[in-house]
């Protein structure tokens, strides 16, 4: 599976509102990205306590959930993304 | 759709991306990595917190009074309520992720750390300081583990102590200034802007007027001062000071209970407690009694000493004038007149090492006999002889005890190795004199001289005549025999 050059990663985290594991991901999230898909991410949090619809869309049953939609395939990984090297095989960008 | 429909409608990717999506799912609920689900409801989704008593936790937190945070197991910021964004001056909501932590200097990020990790097993309290607007605060923060749901962590609350702790150190500050004045040995009272007396230490009290506190300076403390005593009174010192200009060592008599106070030396300092305006005054007081009896004292010393030189001045000129008279050749009067010249300021030594005070008989006899005591050893005795004198007396018994010396040494009982010389009290007369007797025995056969000589009229005369002193010279032939009277006034035998 390879990574077009030039197309940015785009993200979707769903969180729900402040729960301890959404702030856990959000975190985690951004210290993922920052340190290694620098300038090259795009990340829209969606907060399904506000807009619960949305869920629908990527078909979301556990809060917290990454939804990697670009580049295909979308692949999801679900839990606060602690364990940083699952989370970089998943959006295939480790090395 | 049936499930079976639903199956064959899907790719084999699809469908082992979806199994693979369930198990995910079930390991990160076992895991505890998710803490809300999606519930499909009909048309609609709603979404359930997984924790425990749903928000509970921050309603609670957010209708606190005191400022109050909820920290995962990480150390990480769940949740700050508003009272605590209010208490360390943030906008309501700005103390999320990093913010609490960023505010704080390295120290007591380092204290704020070790509290979050020692809370997570039990009740713990540290103190930080943080720098709120202009000025610094203490925080006490009490951590505590909590379980939010499915996740534990610590709820900390913080409690504002700056107030309390500047409360406690000015209440410190006051104890030792007190305990400062209260441990001065000099007399400090100090007085306020209109010049009355707001504090005095114990050294004050007993020179000042009865409650003294709140009463005018110059009715606090009654002070006349010497070198200008219309121009100048303790109020003008106060107001001095009060104004700004210190006021250094005047010195002032002071009108007072105690006896041992009665010159002080006076200085007086603008009180300036915190900027540039003066609140009153500290006025020190340093006792010069002691000092100022001292110079009394040495003026007087210095006149009766001045009497005293012109006395033996004349003492000296009479002796020389006498023992002229009675002397036939030089050799000869510069013998008596050296040694009665010396015998005079034996005595003076004397009285000086006893600062003119307390001399005792025996000590003047014995200055007298020292030249011969070794080589008489045992021969002379002395009894009763502990009494003081004055220091006139003093004189005129050096020169009898001289003179009847020397006669010894001449030709009485000290003139042999067998002579023998007591002297002791006989007691007191009637009158309140003292009685003492001078006796020789077994030396050489006694005549009477033919002539009577200076050393002769010196014995008789020195201490008076009449019932109320003098001597009594009686030349036995066992020995010569001296009863010498000391007149009331010159001696202190009671």
């Amino acid at each position: 599976m390879s990574q077009a050059s030039n197309e940015p990663v785009k993200l979707v985290l769903y969180v729900a509102g402040e729960t301890p594991k959404s702030l856990a991901a959000i975190r985690n999230l951004e210290k993922i990205c920052s340190e290694h898909l620098a300038g090259k991410y795009k990340v829209e949090v969606v907060d399904l306590k506000k807009q619960p619809q949305l869920a629908r869309e990527h078909g979301i049953v556990a809060i917290p959930t990454l939804v990697k939609e670009l580049p295909v395939p979308i692949r999801k990984i679900i839990g606060d993304l602690s364990d940083t090297q699952k989370v970089l095989v998943h959006l295939s960008v480790e090395g | 759709m049936t499930v079976v429909s639903l199956v064959s409608a899907l790719t084999r990717d699809e469908l082992e991306a979806r199994l693979y999506e369930a198990e995910e799912t079930l390991r990160a609920i076992r895991e505890g990595e998710i803490d809300a689900v999606v519930i499909k409801g009909g048309a609609t989704e709603q979404v359930f917190t997984l924790e425990g008593g749903s928000q509970s936790y921050r309603t609670f937190m957010e209708a606190m009074d005191i400022g109050a945070a909820a920290f995962d197991a990480e150390g990480q910021l769940l949740y700050a309520n508003q009272a605590l964004c209010k208490l360390l001056d943030r906008p309501a909501g700005a103390l999320s992720g990093q913010a609490l932590l960023d505010i704080l200097d390295a120290v007591n990020q380092t204290t704020f750390r070790r509290l979050l990790t020692q809370a997570l097993k039990e009740r713990q309290s540290a103190e930080i300081h943080v720098r709120v607007g202009d000025s610094e605060r203490s925080f006490l923060l009490t951590g505590a583990p909590i379980d939010f749901g499915i996740v534990s962590g610590v709820a900390i609350t913080f409690t504002d102590i700056s107030e309390r702790e500047q409360i406690a150190a000015a209440k410190e500050s006051e104890r030792l200034a007190r305990s400062v004045l209260a441990s001065a040995n000099e007399a400090v009272i100090v007085c306020d802007r209109s010049g009355r007396v707001t504090h005095i230490n114990a050294a004050a009290e007993r020179i000042c007027a009865e409650a003294p506190i709140g009463k005018p300076f110059e009715e606090a403390i009654e002070l006349t001062f010497a070198d200008a005593s219309e121009l100048m009174s303790g109020a003008d010192i106060v107001a001095m000071a009060t104004s700004g200009t210190p006021v250094q060592g005047l010195e002032a008599a002071v009108k007072t209970s105690a006896i041992d106070v009665t010159d002080v030396m006076i200085s007086a300092a603008p009180l300036i407690v915190s900027g540039d305006r003066t609140q009153g005054c500290v006025v020190t007081l340093i006792n010069l009694s002691q000092r100022k009896a001292a110079e009394r004292r040495q003026a007087l010393l210095m006149g009766e000493l001045d009497h005293r030189v012109k006395n033996t001045l004349a003492m000296v000129l009479a002796i020389s004038a006498r023992t002229a008279a009675h002397e036939r050749t030089i050799e000869d009067f510069q013998k008596s007149f050296s040694g009665r010249i010396q015998a005079l300021a034996a005595t003076h030594t004397l009285l000086s090492n006893a600062s003119w005070e307390n001399l005792q008989i025996k000590d003047v006899l014995r200055v007298e006999l020292a030249p011969y005591a070794t080589l008489s050893s045992g021969r002379i005795t002395m009894e009763g002889l502990d009494i003081s004198v004055d220091s006139k007396t003093a004189v005129s018994l050096g020169l009898v005890f001289h003179e009847l010396t020397t006669n010894a040494v001449k030709y009485g009982a000290l003139s042999t190795r067998s002579g023998k010389l007591s002297v002791r009290r006989l007691g007191l007369l009637e009158d309140g004199a003292l009685q003492i007797e001078w006796e020789e025995r077994d030396g050489p056969l006694v005549t009477p001289p033919t002539t009577s000589g200076f050393g002769q009229t010196l014995i008789s005369r020195s201490l008076g005549s009449g019932p109320n002193g003098g001597t009594k010279l009686e030349y036995r032939p066992s020995g010569v025999v001296c009863q010498i009277v000391i007149p009331k006034y010159g001696h202190f035998l009671s």
